[in-house]
């Protein structure tokens, strides 16, 4: 065939335990309530307890905290997992 | 939308597809952008409070989930439990200083239930009269004091 075209598609999902964040249950392939589009502007990170959150979710409750920094999920001592 | 209404939103969907047992919410009584909501609760089989029917009303700020609820008892029959007062009051220390923003209306009722379900006497606090009497109206206010994890 001499006339051959095609259309590249490409998707990307992130690489996590779970299907939602935790904080805001919205699905990690989407983004928190308040961004408007997923991706790198709206990451995720990991603790070193395994958990994971959109970043703009759990840097929201580490900074409501006064005390103690904890994990939402598991309470152990949050530490963001180098 | 602001988020907290977002994220209760996608609340009662999922308690809606998929209700716990003994826990339902009242969808006349939700405010249309779900700042408050009204949930029966049934006591569970083989539990002191077996059949009983009892309301829970909570109150969500626009820091939801980041801020707990405020979460009482209302209606007619506010259980007779050693951590609930007579105004409908509970004293849970989920709902305070270890609210975390992983929970969700239906962890807050399912803990309720099962804080019911383990009661052995059926009695009110020992500081009620005092409390109920000189109290805010919101328990968030409370100073809770969290000393007995066995009911």
């Amino acid at each position: 065939m001499s006339n051959c075209r095609y259309t590249a598609v490409a998707t990307w999902r992130w690489v996590a335990n779970d299907d939602n964040c935790g904080i805001c249950r919205m699905p990690f392939d989407g983004c928190c309530p308040d961004c408007k589009v997923p991706g790198d502007d709206c990451p995720l990170v990991w603790g070193r307890c395994s958990h994971c959150f959109h970043i703009h979710c759990i840097v929201k409750w580490l900074n409501s905290q006064q005390v103690h920094q904890l994990c939402p999920m598991c309470r152990q001592e949050w530490k963001f997992k180098e | 939308m602001a988020s907290m209404e977002k994220r209760l939103q996608k609340e009662l969907q999922a308690l809606q597809r998929d209700p716990p047992v003994g826990v339902k919410v009242d969808t006349d009584k939700l405010t249309s952008n779900l700042s408050e909501w009204t949930v029966n609760l049934t006591g569970a089989p083989g539990t002191l409070y077996e059949g009983e029917n009892f309301v829970l009303h909570f109150k969500f700020g626009s820091r939801y989930p980041f801020d707990s609820p405020q979460v009482i008892f209302g209606g007619a029959n506010i259980p007779v439990h050693p951590h609930v007062y007579s105004n409908g009051h509970i004293c849970l220390s989920i709902l305070t200083e270890d609210w975390s923003p992983a929970l969700s209306v239906q962890s807050v009722c399912l803990s309720i239930v099962s804080m019911l379900s383990s009661c052995k006497e059926k009695k009110r606090p020992p500081d009620n009269a005092i409390y109920v009497k000189t109290c805010s109206k919101n328990p968030k206010k409370t100073r809770w004091w969290y000393h007995d994890d066995q009911v």
